[in-house]
């Protein structure tokens, strides 16, 4: 089997809202435009595109191909909301080995503006319509408000251990040029922040902004001569994992961390940096306990100690809390970008020293009380 | 505005379900008897107290029941319950609504 890897990342400029002239589409472009330059390639070059959107309708992937020129002999369109990027890079380090497509560019983006997100967010599936939405649920705020109050009762968090997530991204922000937020926050100013969905207040809800991420695979022979390409040591997903069944604080991740480790062949003390899927802080916390990244299972201690005197490298781009939601799409590929950048010494300002080993994750798809899918990764900087 | 929540029963386990399913998630089984759930304990409680996209909103509380036997279900709240509190399932066009249950 040939080998795959990321050779480039690339992105568009985030905006709190599109402005006129720019769209879904304008944005999709400025990020491949980027990451293609990024790998050193040419459009010609792309053979397979994989792209997940929640406003490129009515166009679906074939339309943005030709928008874009690709003619290609792979192409996906993923509809996993949250862990779409983690998802498509499978399937696009797969296209690869199996040799079908030398190169994949992997895109997301959204530019719905409030308006439009809401209207996504009221209509997400059958059940949002017909059972959530009418009752001025919130859309995934109201849904995670729960979930954030079934955690704190389970694991006795205080709503400040939830700051410490939001203040250590938001100085992580500060060194990213590209973050939407970045003037720092303290507990004070999160403590009185308005209050959103009772126990979620703003600096708990990941902000929507207007925007797009991609990232290239190919060999890794096919990296620009002054980097080394990342590899991806293991990759699994989950989908539907308990048919909601259960109280959404343990996330698909629980269902195949053992095998994820396994075939990583390193374990969780192992890692040197996380891009961790952060719509919500409560997720964060979820997503890392079920990595086995959380000693004792202690939330709290995890949030006070290694978060708050930032002992821990997470989400260094500044997490989509600071950096911006371009769409859960997109906002996946931030933190798998990330990941790549600071493997390869390219982090600037918030360059991890010696970050040898990544993971990250895609945690999405609130089907009624919680995500129903998830997804994670661990990289590696190839030698 | 009617009393109770529709909810699914599997034929073959018994299983209840809401919402609706294609198959038990049991049992796999592609028979359901519909049937009412009348009342539940609320688990959590929120204040939906901001809506995306919109600027004239007025405060609605949402809250998470459990069902005796049966599934969780995100409900609006009629009234200011709060956790542990036995509450009454109505529905209105699909969408469950509860409010505390008055003592006979």
């Amino acid at each position: 089997m040939r080998s795959a890897a990321i050779i480039g990342v690339g992105q568009s400029a985030y905006r709190r809202r599109p402005e006129p002239g720019q769209s879904t589409h304008t944005f999709i472009r400025d990020a491949a435009v980027a990451a293609l330059a990024d790998a050193a390639l040419d459009a010609r070059d792309v053979q397979g595109m994989a792209v997940a959107s929640f406003s490129l309708a009515p166009d679906t992937a074939v339309d943005l191909a030709w928008k874009l020129g690709l003619s290609l002999r792979w192409l996906l369109q993923d509809t996993n909301g949250g862990s779409s990027a983690m998802n498509m890079l499978g399937h696009a380090l797969r296209g690869v080995e199996s040799g079908v497509a030398d190169v994949i560019l992997v895109v997301g983006g959204d530019a719905t503006g409030l308006a439009g997100y809401g209207k996504i967010a009221a209509n997400y599936n059958i059940a949002t319509r017909d059972h959530l939405a009418p009752l001025g649920h919130g859309g995934p705020n109201g849904v995670y408000a729960l979930v954030a109050s079934r955690q704190m009762k389970a694991y006795g968090l205080d709503k400040s251990d939830y700051g410490h997530i939001a203040i250590a991204q938001r100085a992580w922000a500060a060194k990213n040029p590209f973050a939407v937020y970045r003037t720092p926050l303290t507990m004070e100013d999160y403590l009185a922040a308005p209050m959103v969905a009772d126990p979620l207040s703003r600096y708990d809800c990941v902000p929507v902004v207007a925007g797009a991420q991609a990232i290239v695979v190919a060999h890794p022979d096919r990296a620009p001569r002054d980097r080394a390409a990342v590899r991806v040591r293991a990759h699994r997903a989950s989908f539907n994992y308990d048919n909601q069944e259960g109280d959404g604080l343990k996330t698909g991740i629980s269902t195949f961390v053992g095998d994820l480790w396994r075939e990583a062949g390193v374990a969780p003390g192992d890692i040197d940096v996380a891009s961790i899927y952060d719509d919500y802080p409560t997720m964060v916390l979820a997503q890392l306990d079920d990595l086995g990244m959380i000693a004792d299972h202690d939330l709290a201690r995890f949030c006070r100690r290694e978060v708050g005197e930032k002992r821990f490298p997470l989400n260094t781009w500044g997490g989509m809390l600071s950096a911006g939601q371009p769409g859960g799409p997109a906002g996946g590929l931030n933190g798998i970008a990330e990941a790549v950048l600071q493997l390869q010494g390219r982090a600037g300002e918030r360059q991890v020293k010696d970050a040898r080993l990544a993971v990250a994750t895609g945690y999405g798809m609130t089907m009624y009380r919680y995500g129903g899918t998830a997804a994670a990764a661990i990289l590696e900087r190839t030698p | 505005m009617s009393a109770g929540i529709v909810i699914w029963r599997c034929k073959g386990c018994g299983t209840a379900v809401f919402p609706q399913r294609l198959l038990c998630p049991h049992c796999h089984g592609a028979a359901f008897d519909e049937d009412r759930v009348h009342q539940g304990v609320i688990e959590e409680v929120s204040v939906i107290r901001h809506m995306i996209g919109q600027t004239d909103w007025q405060p609605r509380r949402i809250a998470n029941v459990r069902t005796p036997g049966g599934p969780s279900i995100t409900v609006g709240l009629r009234d200011g319950s709060e956790p542990g509190t036995v509450v009454e399932l109505e529905q209105e066009e699909g969408a469950p609504y509860a409010r505390a249950k008055v003592r006979s």
